[in-house]
């Protein structure tokens, strides 16, 4: 008799769990959002430091006081290729803002030929850095490109957008963050 | 039975030393190479299902694996700080062995607690079975039994 009670009780517990695990399963909101959760958000910057395709140096750190938009790029990635015009925009837009926002493409396993035969063909003269062996990919956390981050004057990372952009997206993520910032 | 206690005692101690021997005990001096290939054999390739640092050959695994070189090579950080800071970047999910702090302790800790409580349910049905000796018959039972011996008796 007493055996049966727990048998029972026991059953009405992995039951109960098992109903919740449906529940949870139908409830959850599959995220939709292409702004991306990082354990740097909020953190400092990486310490980044490489050159230029065209051999300038490129140092993050000195790059505070501005606001600065990574974006992670290869040439021959599709995803990249289809948001490089809305990039384009947004550097001619930023560029007539006086507190507007630096942007760096960072050159994700590709040749620096390929890179310049692209910007050539498709436009943007933004800076295009260097990134012998993913190391600035590592200290982001980045895995696939495109990537898109945004780091504020004080230098902390402020947001990651992974995949394509979507048009006004990088603009409106920009202005709302300029918006509320407070040095 | 006292004897058979001490050999189980025995045995369980036994193989408690060998595991604290066993996961605690240092494999001695690596080379550079050494440590590159164990830190990257439990970090998870971000970009593949399944396949760790060390045998995947993805953009990103070939970048984290070169950033382990980098900074074993530099020789400033243990194996936990550069293992932490992979983590940092890519977060909790690129570690293929769960760390036993937080929450994830809890992958550690849930087996043994079954394991210790179905022991100790195992002893307890054990035990039980054990006391349910069979009762010795009573005299109604032997009349029965007389009786049916006695008519088996009677139709031969």
């Amino acid at each position: 008799m007493k055996s049966n009670n727990l048998v029972k009780i026991v059953s009405t517990v992995v039951g109960v769990v098992i109903a919740m695990f449906f529940v949870v399963l139908v409830v959850a909101d599959p995220s939709q959002d292409i702004v991306a959760r990082s354990p740097l958000l909020g953190q400092p910057a990486p310490a980044v430091a490489s050159e230029t395709i065209d051999g300038a140096q490129f140092v993050l750190e000195r790059r505070k006081g501005s606001w600065v938009v990574l974006n992670f790029f290869n040439s021959t990635c599709v995803p990249c290729i289809n948001e490089h015009d809305l990039l384009v925009d947004f550097a001619d837009t930023e560029e007539t803002n006086p507190n507007g926002a630096e942007i760096y493409t960072i050159i994700n396993d590709d040749s620096s030929d390929a890179v310049r035969g692209f910007f050539n063909k498709n436009g943007g003269d933004w800076p295009k850095v260097k990134d012998d062996n993913g190391a600035i990919a590592v200290a982001f956390g980045v895995a696939r490109v495109p990537e898109t981050w945004i780091i504020d004057p004080n230098g902390l990372v402020r947001l990651r957008i992974t995949g394509e952009l979507s048009p006004g997206l990088l603009s409106e993520q920009v202005n709302k963050l300029r918006d509320g910032f407070t040095s | 039975m006292k004897t058979r206690r001490s050999v189980w005692l025995a045995m369980f101690l036994l193989v408690a030393v060998l595991l604290v021997f066993g996961s605690t005990r240092t494999g001695g001096p690596q080379t550079q190479q050494d440590r590159i290939d164990s830190l990257t054999a439990v970090l998870a390739c971000p970009t593949c299902s399944g396949e760790s640092v060390f045998v995947s050959r993805a953009v990103a695994a070939e970048s984290i694996r070169a950033e382990v070189a980098r900074q074993v090579s530099a020789g400033l950080r243990t194996d936990e700080q550069i293992l932490s800071y992979i983590e940092q970047r890519f977060g909790g999910e690129v570690l293929l062995v769960p760390r036993a702090t937080g929450v994830d302790a809890l992958v550690w800790a849930l087996p043994v607690a079954a394991l210790v409580f179905s022991i100790f349910l195992l002893y307890s049905a054990f035990t039980k079975w054990r006391g349910n000796k069979p009762e010795s018959p009573t005299s109604d039972d032997e009349q029965i039994v007389a009786r049916a011996l006695n008519t088996k008796t009677d139709e031969q």
